[in-house]
């Protein structure tokens, strides 16, 4: 204890000393815990952006498109029909609501203005399955269905490209639809603005026309029952692995081949992501030990340094009667204050520079993540080159005969 | 009346291998030094007298031969048992002075008594009683760079008094001073000599030659010739 006392009025009798050789720790602990908690927070983010699809929507497509001679619904394949559709309400139980998707990129003209725009003819469940909302005017209904109604909801990107700031609704878009070597203008009335969501990674509601599947199906293509691709949710999201299943079973009875169609989850998609978030964490982690090694090099330079100016202060204290043992329980005890103190120095920096990152990274939704484990980590590794060239060159100079060190210059 | 003896060197030798050459610093030296004794030892450079007082320090042992100090054989002593010699039987004075630049006077004063167990405050009141009697009594604080050498040497002659040894071992301890403080230090050191403390001084200065009670002589190693005065 009065050791302890000794220590601490030395060390802050050797204000820069001290400084110095806390440095290199805190540098090293504050970048690691900074770096991990960084790097943890992409990776949170990353995954959250995917979870943001609906954990509960499933994807059916083809696995490989055979054309069926249109030339014009080139997404659209032979191998998935409106009868899996409707095979698929009708035999999976933890199927809550599925829809056929024809799907196609076509130019969209208002008066003078075009953009490109992303056409889904759907059943108006879609807007359950994919959990869009609109912001004014309404959904599609089943009575558009009934009708072949030439009515659609557009997505916010596509109305301010085509409408500006004006109203929508009610205003009538033509559908540039070539098939063959006709080009077909089709009409389609706005009755309703979907809410800006961004880009859900498998599509972005912002570039979307919605229409009725009939209305695609009757009065644009003649698919002959086929569609692009299907979409359908599961009961709830602890369900929708079973859906894929039940899904899987009826695709299979069909088809007789898996290759064929591929039904894509949540689950999947987090697969492939977490293999790139792993490899992330890898190369993240990398910098961390790298910037741990760097602040493992100060706190040795700065011990060693220490230690050899020192020399003389021991053989000083070793002429007066000190033994090898006080001198070095002496600096030890140095070590371990000097590592501790700049251990916690370093962790509470570390997380106030991840906190500045998120700040400043606000742009991005970026939530940094400080975990126990990365301040065990560096705090344990910074403690020990602390210890470790805090001690050791000590012993050193402490096994010098007074004499030698007292003649150290 | 026999004096006790409270240093004795038996047939010390001390020999550094410098390269290919082995350098014989002390040879067959054999010294008896009594309690109450004022010895001036005296040589040129490299005469061997640095060493006489490194051995007699137990700063560092002979290569062959024994040391007796307090009636104790050194030769066989640990580490740590060299160590408590030097804190509590022996008093050092260097001509660097060697104290502490970051303590204060006083605390470098009570540093001998950290290493022999003395409480805080006892130790402080000590160092305080010591500096007292150097004559530096309101200089407690001040720090060694804020004193004059020959204000820090007698900080350091306190210090060397902090766990009242038997023997004090000045190393050229004017050397570094100008002759008012020189004579300072020396008074000091016959005022110690009253008081019942062995001391040896060792110096190649021959002004020295009328301090003390016995000179010895030192000459490539060996006693050239002992002086005793009455």
């Amino acid at each position: 204890m009065e050791l302890l006392i000794e220590t601490a009025r030395a060390l802050i009798a050797n204000k820069t000393r001290t400084f110095l050789s806390m440095l290199g720790i805190i540098i090293g602990v504050t970048s690691m815990i900074a770096v991990v908690s960084i790097g943890q927070g992409a990776t949170a983010g990353i995954t959250e952006r995917v979870s943001a699809l609906g954990s509960n929507v499933l994807m059916i497509t083809p696995g490989f498109s055979g054309g069926s001679g249109g030339r014009s619904f080139v997404g659209l394949s032979d191998v998935l029909t409106k009868k899996d559709v409707e095979n698929i309400a009708k035999m999976c139980p933890d199927v809550k609501d599925v829809t056929p998707v024809i799907q196609n990129q076509f130019p969209v003209k208002y008066t003078t203005n075009n953009t490109q725009a992303q056409i889904y003819a759907a059943y108006p469940n879609i807007f359950d399955i994919l959990s869009m909302n609109v912001e004014y005017g309404r959904r599609l209904s089943l009575q558009d269905l009934d009708d072949y109604a030439k009515v659609g909801v557009i997505g916010s990107e596509v109305a301010r490209n085509l409408f500006g700031t004006d109203e929508p609704l009610g205003k009538t878009v033509y559908m540039g639809v070539s098939i063959g070597n006709t080009n077909k203008k089709i009409p389609i009335r706005i009755v309703g603005k979907l809410e800006q969501t961004g880009s859900k990674l498998m599509y972005n509601p912002d570039k979307m026309i919605i229409i009725p599947f009939t209305t695609a199906e009757g009065r644009i293509v003649n698919t002959k029952g086929n569609v692009s691709t299907i979409l359908a949710s599961a009961k709830d999201s602890d369900s929708s692995q079973k859906a894929q299943l039940e899904i899987d079973q009826v695709l299979y009875l069909r088809l007789q081949d898996g290759d064929k169609y591929n039904i894509t989850s949540q689950d999947s998609i987090l697969g492939a992501v977490s293999e790139v978030t792993g490899i992330m964490n890898i190369f993240l982690g990398s910098i961390a030990a790298i910037s741990l090694l760097v602040g493992g090099i100060g706190i040795m330079n700065i011990m060693l340094v220490s230690v050899s100016e020192r020399t003389r202060e021991i053989g000083i204290k070793k002429a007066l009667g000190a033994t090898r043992k006080r001198i070095l329980s002496e600096f030890l005890i140095e070590s371990i204050v000097i590592t501790f103190v700049a251990g916690v120095i370093g962790v509470l920096l570390g997380i106030a520079l991840s906190k500045a990152v998120e700040l400043a990274a606000s742009a991005y939704d970026l939530e940094t993540q400080v975990t126990w484990g990365s301040i065990m980590i560096a705090f344990g590794t910074a403690s020990m080159i602390g210890l470790f060239f805090g001690i050791y060159p000590a012993s050193k100079a402490s096994k010098l005969s007074p004499l030698e060190a007292l003649r150290y210059e | 009346m026999g004096k006790k003896k409270v240093i004795s060197l038996k047939d010390i030798w001390k020999i550094y291998q410098m390269g290919e050459e082995s350098v014989h610093a002390l040879q067959e030296f054999n010294l008896d030094i009594d309690e109450g004794d004022y010895i001036v030892i005296m040589g040129p450079s490299g005469s061997g007298k640095s060493t006489f007082l490194q051995i007699t320090g137990c700063l560092d042992k002979p290569t062959k031969g024994e040391l007796f100090i307090d009636g104790v054989n050194t030769s066989r002593m640990k580490d740590h048992q060299m160590a408590g010699i030097r804190n509590n039987k022996l008093g050092f004075v260097f001509q660097q002075f060697n104290l502490l630049a970051k303590m204060s006077a006083q605390e470098n004063v009570a540093l001998p008594l950290v290493y022999s167990g003395v409480s805080l405050r006892k130790r402080m009141e000590r160092a305080k009683e010591l500096l007292e009697q150097v004559g530096l009594g309101k200089r407690l604080k001040h720090r060694p760079n804020e004193l004059s050498g020959g204000q820090q040497q007698r900080v350091a002659i306190a210090r060397a008094l902090a766990n009242n040894p038997p023997v004090v071992l000045a190393d050229e301890p004017t050397g570094n001073l100008d002759s008012r403080s020189s004579e300072d230090i020396l008074n000091i050191l016959k005022d110690l000599h009253n008081s019942g403390k062995t001391i040896i001084v060792v110096t190649h200065d021959p002004e020295m030659i009328n301090e003390g009670n016995t000179v010895v002589h030192i000459l490539d190693g060996q006693i050239e010739k002992i002086e005793r005065r009455t």
